[in-house]
């Protein structure tokens, strides 16, 4: 099976089931459920990917990361230097896409926290909201109405017109 | 009255017509009586009668969707095998961290072992693309620059006159013959 997330990087609460204390002979159809999901679905999955990994042995390649090289930002750049002005776009363009996943991250962080604790998610996953919120005011702020055309230029202009309202204000 | 009794006649005779709506019709409760059924009680050894059933013909629908499922199917097949035999025989990489010293060849950094292997045999490494777009931006820049510089010196000359350019060869002193003019009377 490809290998699950990392559970100590999303960690989610310790479950709080209660000690089953049954006093019906009635059989558990929760019970009777699981078990026919598990020989009629899961075990054959679990048996074909296991033949299947057994094929595969041994011979796994590896794929990587790539990591990219910090160059200098548009505003580090001599006037008319064209290639500069290109490396700074390209980095601007990776930085952004790495933002958007960023903001996708604390999304699900967010949708999980609220799937786990239901109807009181509004208490119980505060962090969470906060975290979602300040992550999507920043991100709204720098990279909000940018549009399809996006570049490192009209990000850094409106950056320059925060700054001036935010000077405007001061 | 005798409008009713046509009505209901004509009622009666379609509804024997009609094959699809036998039992109790209107016209059976009006006139209380049993409708007469013509279904009668014979066994065959077959499916029952022959019925020539006339309807609008479906040959060109039908050679459509055959020839649509025809040529999906023509390469679907292959390439359906195909995927399966590369993902049960080759599968697909593990992310692993990049080991010290070593650079990973451009196909390395996909996951899916045919998506390496379009990225191997057809596609130009991402580093080399950069760096052929640094090199025409760099060209570009280039012509731009000699373009205004040509322009700059171009302005110079003209004003002052001193430069090579914008000059017009005028004839040699020595060629010209003064004997006309050389003496005052004559």
């Amino acid at each position: 099976m490809p290998k699950d997330h990392d559970k100590d990087v999303y960690p989610e609460p310790p479950s709080r089931t209660p000690v089953e204390d049954r006093q019906s002979s009635l059989p558990n159809p929760a019970l009777i459920l699981s078990k026919l999901f598990y020989y009629s679905v899961d075990l054959p999955v679990t048996a074909f990917r296991d033949i299947v990994e057994g094929i595969q042995s041994g011979k796994r390649s590896h794929y990587y990361h790539q990591k990219f090289r910090r160059v200098p930002e548009l505003t580090q750049c001599q006037e008319g230097d064209y290639v500069c002005y290109y490396e700074a776009e390209m980095q601007w363009r990776r930085d952004y896409k790495v933002d958007q996943e960023i903001v996708k991250v604390i999304q699900e962080r967010l949708r999980a926290c609220q799937q786990r604790e239901g109807p009181s998610y509004r208490q119980n996953c505060y962090k969470e909201l906060q975290q979602f919120e300040q992550v999507s005011k920043a991100f709204q702020s720098r990279y909000g109405d940018l549009g399809a055309y996006a570049s490192a230029r009209k990000c850094l202009m409106k950056q320059k017109e925060r700054m001036m309202a935010e000077q405007q204000q001061a | 009255m005798v409008g009713m009794s046509f009505l209901r006649t004509a009622a009666a005779f379609t509804a024997r017509l009609n094959p699809l709506k036998r039992p109790c019709q209107a016209s059976n409760l009006l006139s209380r009586t049993v409708a007469r059924s013509e279904q009668v009680v014979v066994r065959h050894g077959s499916h029952g009668k022959r019925m020539f059933i006339i309807k609008p013909t479906d040959f060109y629908d039908r050679r459509f969707l055959h020839l649509l499922k025809y040529y999906i199917i023509l390469t679907g097949i292959p390439m359906a095998a195909l995927v399966t035999f590369v993902n049960v025989f080759i599968g697909e990489s593990e992310l692993a961290e990049i080991p010290e010293g070593y650079e990973p060849e451009h196909w390395e950094y996909y996951k899916h072992p045919i998506t390496r292997w379009i990225a191997r045999t057809f596609y130009d490494s991402p580093v080399k693309d950069y760096e052929k777009m640094m090199a025409l931006i760099q060209i570009e820049a280039e012509k731009a620059e000699m373009r205004q510089l040509q322009l700059e010196v171009r302005r110079h000359m003209r004003e002052k006159g001193d430069g090579p350019w914008f000059q017009i060869q005028t004839l040699d002193k020595n060629l010209i013959d003064h004997s006309p003019k050389s003496s005052p009377d004559n």
